[in-house]
């Protein structure tokens, strides 16, 4: 496997050999050890000085079902730390089949220049001027990129919020139909992105590279068993197919852990009309696709096409975290304005859950009313105008509270909390307020052990063991995130079985010993190296707390508050 | 007493019977709890995770009031 980085200060493009040190790293693992040894943690996000890495998981590329994640690396401008938010669609694997193991992008083009990279089938890479393409809408670019060079590219790219340096500016991608509705959005690597003059990253999805496995045979027989495990699995066998992701708007509403008009309550009033069960209703009566395979080794099929009254494309896929922010979050309970406020921010090329988020806190500053979806869709297409409030939306929650002086700003590091309260689950308080991320429910999802088994295995709102809960949670996470598994195939690895599975492949594409003690070696290793780059940058103890609203506002129906104390958080790490 | 029993996600189809989309009403013996409902509908309990009872979370030895509306739900997985 090689590496392949590119300067875009004087467009110079370098293929190296995988470093021994790199050689069983990939996705975050590789992102965020790559960024700690070659960024300076001071490095300005937007600067020459920092780094955007591109990297598929460890898995990626080789026979094992759902494994097309590609993490995506670098400083983030919006937390000012670390940052890793990976993807699906079709350019991880792509990249895999082209023997790449990262795509580490470096330098700053000149201001006027725009460029996109092209990697070919043949493993070669080009840098091609495309000044005409800056500013350019994601859907717009991407047929004209397959109109240009094809339809056999994947493409990932920046939308014009990306092209204006805007915080909350996502990295889209796109999914096996070709459209760039596939978002790594948090953190504002999209930014990052158009700070280098990367327009886009064009990936022939013809590679033919096969996976460098020591025993073939071994991973054969262990991601048949995996992917056994998934297709029986209830959840990502049946649940997910049905419904998507959508699927947990009600459970979680049922538990008064849905942030509503800017988690001023936990319940929403109009969850039955977002839900899942409503969504998929609606999706079929007008002849959308419930049922949608969005990347590219899925076998889950959780995506969706929605459609509107006509029949007519809106978006793909809606998925529960932006129900979540542009639904509840802005009391919004019109499935058909959150399909749309979805397809701007994809074709706008920003962050769902920061953009929603945003404009919560607006609504709640009085600017416009809750509940207004046609208001929320205004204040996105005003991202672009170069207004002042579009720029405060385009910026994220924290400049949005600056903007109006408001201080219900509910974010960690800079970054939004997720469709969870923390108050309703305060293991997933934990996760927001120590993750090297900010806030970020993929980083240590703690929802099933608070809730399942008829009200939790752990009490929901007590504090007692959830530290514990959310640090193993992470620290598996950071290891689930480099092997490039899809959070959806997770039932995969549910059991001691399951695991049992993911050790016997890390052994066979390796070929070294690995046991449970090497894969939470794998975790620790990650999260160390993000800690070390957010101590760097300037971070201390008191980085890891969450905002006070959380501590002192009961949220109803359950008016819990967060009991984790500061101490607590700030002790979840050992390193 | 009879209570309104609303199964979502793809639960509807371990039900025994025709499930009408707005829920089944059930016939159970004032004081039955969540785990008695569950039994009444014929799905088995491992199926069901998670429980409300008229929009607030229930645990499994939880009293059912009349005419409460319960939901079901299943296991769920995310990130």
């Amino acid at each position: 496997m090689r590496f392949l980085r590119v300067n875009m200060t004087d467009q110079s493009i370098h293929i190296e050999n995988v470093p021994e040190i790199y050689r069983t790293l990939g996705g975050r693992a590789l992102t965020s050890t790559l960024v700690q040894a070659e960024v300076p943690a001071t490095a300005d996000p937007l600067g020459p000085g920092n780094k955007l890495v591109f990297a598929p998981g460890y898995f990626t590329g080789t026979p094992l079902v759902n494994t097309s994640r590609l993490s995506v690396g670098g400083k983030s401008p919006l937390t000012g730390g670390i940052k890793e938010s990976n993807v699906g669609g079709t350019v991880a694997f792509s990249l895999a089949r082209l023997g790449f193991a990262a795509v580490i992008v470096e330098g700053q083009a000149p201001a006027d220049k725009t460029f996109l990279l092209s990697i070919d089938a043949d493993g070669t890479a080009s840098l091609i001027e495309a000044g005409h393409l800056r500013g350019m809408r994601t859907y717009a670019l991407a047929a004209e990129l397959h109109r240009q060079y094809g339809e056999k590219k994947s493409i990932t790219c920046t939308g014009p919020a990306g092209d204006m340096q805007l915080l909350a500016a996502s990295v889209q991608s796109t999914d096996l139909d070709g459209r760039p509705c596939r978002a790594a959005g948090r953190g504002g690597l999209g930014a990052v992105m158009g700070s280098k003059g990367l327009k886009a990253m064009l990936v022939d999805m013809g590679g033919k590279t096969a996976a460098e496995l020591a025993d073939p045979e071994s991973f054969r027989n262990a991601s048949k068993a995996y992917a056994k495990a998934v297709r029986e699995d209830e959840f990502s066998g049946q649940i997910l197919p049905e419904l998507g992701t959508a699927a947990l708007v009600e459970p979680i509403n049922a538990a008064g852990a849905f942030p509503t008009r800017n988690a001023r309550v936990g319940q929403f009033e109009g969850a039955e009309k977002i839900s899942g069960e409503a969504m998929a209703e609606l999706i079929k009566s007008r002849g959308g696709q419930t049922t949608h395979k969005g990347c590219s080794q899925c076998i889950i099929d959780c995506s969706n096409v929605f459609v509107d009254k006509k029949g007519e494309y809106v978006t793909s896929s809606l998925e529960y975290e932006t129900i979540w922010s542009m639904g509840g979050m802005i009391g919004n309970d019109d499935l058909d304005s959150i399909a749309r406020l979805d397809f701007l921010c994809d074709d706008i090329g920003l962050d769902t859950m920061s953009t929603g988020v945003a404009i919560g806190i607006a609504m709640d500053a009085g600017y416009r009313q809750f509940g207004d979806g046609a208001a929320a869709i205004a204040l996105v297409e005003e991202v672009i105008s170069g207004s002042e409030i579009g720029r405060a939306i385009g910026n994220g929650p924290d400049a949005v509270g600056r903007h109006f002086n408001h201080d219900r700003v509910p974010t960690v590091k800079g970054q939004s909390i997720a469709a969870y309260d923390p108050r309703a689950i305060q293991g997933m308080a934990v996760t927001y307020a120590t993750s090297p991320m900010g806030g970020d429910h993929t980083a240590g999802w703690v929802v099933a052990q608070n809730l399942e088994a008829f009200g939790g295995t752990i009490a929901p709102m007590e504090a007692e063991g959830q530290v514990e809960l959310s640090r193993d949670a992470q620290i598996h996470m950071a290891a689930v995130d480099s092997v490039g598994i899809c959070d959806f195939a997770q039932s995969g690895l549910a059991t001691e079985e399951g695991m049992g599975t993911v050790h016997r492949m890390y052994a066979a594409k390796s070929g070294r010993p690995f046991s449970s003690d090497d894969w939470k070696a794998l975790g620790e290793k990650v999260l160390k190296a993000e800690r070390a780059f957010n101590r760097a940058a300037g971070f201390t103890a008191k980085d890891d707390h969450l905002p006070r609203m959380f501590y002192t506002e009961p949220l109803p129906p359950y008016n819990a508050v967060v009991k984790v104390t500061d101490e607590a958080m700030e002790a979840t790490f050992g390193f | 007493m009879q209570v309104r029993v609303r199964l979502l996600g793809t639960l509807s189809a371990c039900y025994r019977g025709q499930y009408p989309p707005a829920g089944i009403d059930i016939e159970v013996p004032a004081g039955a709890t969540v785990a008695d409902l569950v039994d009444a509908t014929g799905i088995r309990r491992e199926r069901v995770a998670i429980v409300t009872v008229n929009g607030l979370l229930a645990k499994a030895d939880d009293r059912v009031p009349e005419h409460a509306v319960v939901k079901f739900m299943q296991s769920i997985t995310g990130g």
